[in-house]
């Protein structure tokens, strides 16, 4: 079985600023993987390239098998995605959003899966309120609830927690894990928050300067090293411009 | 997977809710309506003024016992109302067109939805496909109600009954209208795509709105030597046709800079082809419509070649990663 993410020797360049260096990287299915840098590491970069937004300058990337540049077609029908700060259309309710978005993907019976997709993440109360008068952390649940519409393999989430208060970050990060565990899907997630990663992932990448500089589960981390604590300190070692 | 038509569908169905519900395509055709109707109500004024004018010169002739035969009765042809009902829908309608363009880009922009757009399995080509077909039908829903309603208070203030031959001419305005209005919906589209920031390409619009919209035809006008004199130099010196012709011929450089001016301009050769189809230019009026047409072809060929090269632009340019929010 392919894994949910292939990605090898990818490099992108901005003219001379290498925004990703020779990344390779595997994750396998039903992982939750914390994606970590220091602002500016290539996090985004590497984001973008893997939902089809932006094309590498070398190598090549990989979701379910699909070439991310030669298939993007199919590679698009295996991943949901949360862009950072996601507002949605602010005029429209949830249910319209979420009808718009799921006939774009073509879902059957978008009514039902709807309803669905609101009843897994504790929010049908949602669907006739209008986006532009939600919480933020209303909006984020609504956001998660169009990526995963159509069931995809893979979910993208970019800083999901950014801008949250603690209750929803933690009510996010419940949603997250149960995503995974209830439907099997894996999750690839972009962060630069420790405490988001060891409560949340199964395994961790970080990223310094478009380089992968460590690569572990998160059990074989914590094995290694011990506490949260010490994962900060690891953090902060392999990405001296964070440090800085 | 959904087919191309209707996920081309869900896109322009999607513009038209949003529109709807934001309220800004009824807000800006009803100032448009407005505006036109109080254009209307003057040019009516303007005829009725210049009927009782008439009257009271024929009484007075009358009274005094003289004849009435050398006082020629106002010509009264409806059409020729809608002169500033046409003027307004070029300033207003291109108006409508930049801000329906601007919005289409920069709500997907902003919301970061179009992030989210390009990220299901749909193509560039069906997003811009969407976006054009929802806009135009609301350009279109939007200039219907502004020339339906011209016609009727026309109908309503010249107490005339338009003719079908009248309504074909207004029809045939109207079709050019929409290839104005969607003109100036494909720049602002355009520019909110391609600038980094969304207020530089709002900015830029305008400054093309102005140039091409007031100020190129206005320097045309300007530079005309007929309109140097109220009622044209030529026509007050006498001059006929064939001489005012003969007479330019040692203008040519400068008329052929005038013109070129003035071709420039979407909103003249707009301005042009419906002048000449409502018989406002007096030397169309009265003349057989297909003639006209013919004689204005240029016009129609600028407008279509306008409206073409702005699509074509639009769906060949790649969409820039760097422009899918407003953020980056």
């Amino acid at each position: 079985m392919d894994p949910a993410i292939g990605i090898d020797r990818l490099s992108k360049r901005y003219g001379s600023l290498a925004a990703l260096d020779n990344l390779t990287l595997e994750i396998d299915r039903s992982e939750i993987f914390g994606f970590l840098g220091h602002n500016g590491a290539g996090k985004t970069t590497t984001i973008n390239i893997l939902t089809t937004l932006l094309a590498p300058t070398s190598g090549s990337a990989s979701i379910c098998g699909c070439d991310v540049v030669a298939d993007s077609m199919k590679a698009r029908q295996h991943i949901g995605y949360v862009p950072e700060n996601v507002r949605l259309y602010d005029s429209m309710t949830a249910r319209d959003n979420l009808l718009f978005f799921a006939r774009l993907s073509g879902v059957r019976e978008p009514s039902q899966r709807i309803g669905e997709v609101l009843a897994i993440l504790d929010c049908p109360e949602l669907a006739t309120k209008r986006v532009g008068d939600m919480s933020k952390g209303q909006r984020q649940r609504i956001g998660l609830a169009q990526a995963i519409l159509h069931r995809p393999d893979v979910l993208f989430l970019d800083e999901p927690t950014s801008g949250l208060d603690p209750l929803g970050i933690k009510t996010l990060r419940d949603l997250i894990v149960k995503l995974n565990r209830t439907l099997g899907m894996t999750i690839f997630m972009n962060t630069h928050l420790i405490s988001e990663v060891s409560k949340t992932c199964t395994s961790i990448g970080v990223l310094n300067h478009g380089r992968l500089a460590y690569r572990d589960t998160i059990a074989g981390v914590l094995a290694r090293f011990g506490d949260d604590q010490t994962l900060e300190e690891l953090y902060l070692s392999l990405t001296p411009a964070a440090a800085a | 997977m959904t087919s191309r038509p209707a996920q081309i569908a869900t896109i322009a169905g999607k513009e038209i809710h949003y529109a709807l519900r934001t309220h800004v395509l009824s807000l800006l055709t009803g100032f448009l309506i407005l505006a036109a109707m109080v254009s209307l109500t003057v040019s009516s004024i303007a005829l009725h003024a210049e009927y009782l004018t008439y009257v009271q010169s024929r009484d007075l002739l009358l009274s005094l016992g003289k004849s009435i035969n050398d006082l020629v009765p106002p010509a009264f042809f409806p059409l020729k109302l809608l002169r500033g009902f046409v003027e307004h829908v070029e300033i207003i309608g291109a108006v409508l067109g930049i801000v329906l363009g601007y919005r289409a880009a920069a709500v997907e922009r902003g919301h970061s939805t179009l992030m989210l757009i390009m990220t299901r399995p749909l193509g560039r080509t069906a997003f811009l496909a969407g976006k054009l077909a929802g806009n135009m039908v609301l350009i279109v829903a939007g200039l219907a109600a502004t020339f339906a309603l011209g016609a009727l208070a026309l109908f309503v203030i010249s107490g005339v009954g338009l003719g079908a031959a009248d309504l074909l001419r207004i029809a045939i305005v109207f079709a050019a209208a929409i290839l104005y209005v969607g003109s100036f919906f494909l720049l602002g589209f355009i520019l909110a795509l391609g600038f980094a920031r969304l207020p530089t390409a709002l900015l830029v619009a305008f400054a093309v709105w102005l140039t091409l919209v007031l100020i190129a035809p206005q320097i045309g006008d300007t530079m005309d030597p007929d309109n140097q004199v109220a009622g044209g130099v030529f026509r007050k010196l006498g001059i006929a046709k064939p001489e005012e012709k003969e007479i330019l011929k040692s203008f040519a450089t400068y008329e052929t800079i005038r013109d070129d001016i003035e071709q420039a301009s979407p909103a003249k050769h707009f301005e042009r082809f419906s002048f000449a189809v409502l018989g406002i230019k007096d030397i169309y009026n009265g003349q057989p419509l297909a003639d006209v047409i013919l004689d204005r072809l240029a016009d129609l060929w600028w407008l279509l070649g306008i409206f073409a090269g702005l699509v074509l632009y639009l769906f060949a340019r790649p969409l820039n990663i760097a422009r899918l929010s407003k953020e980056q």
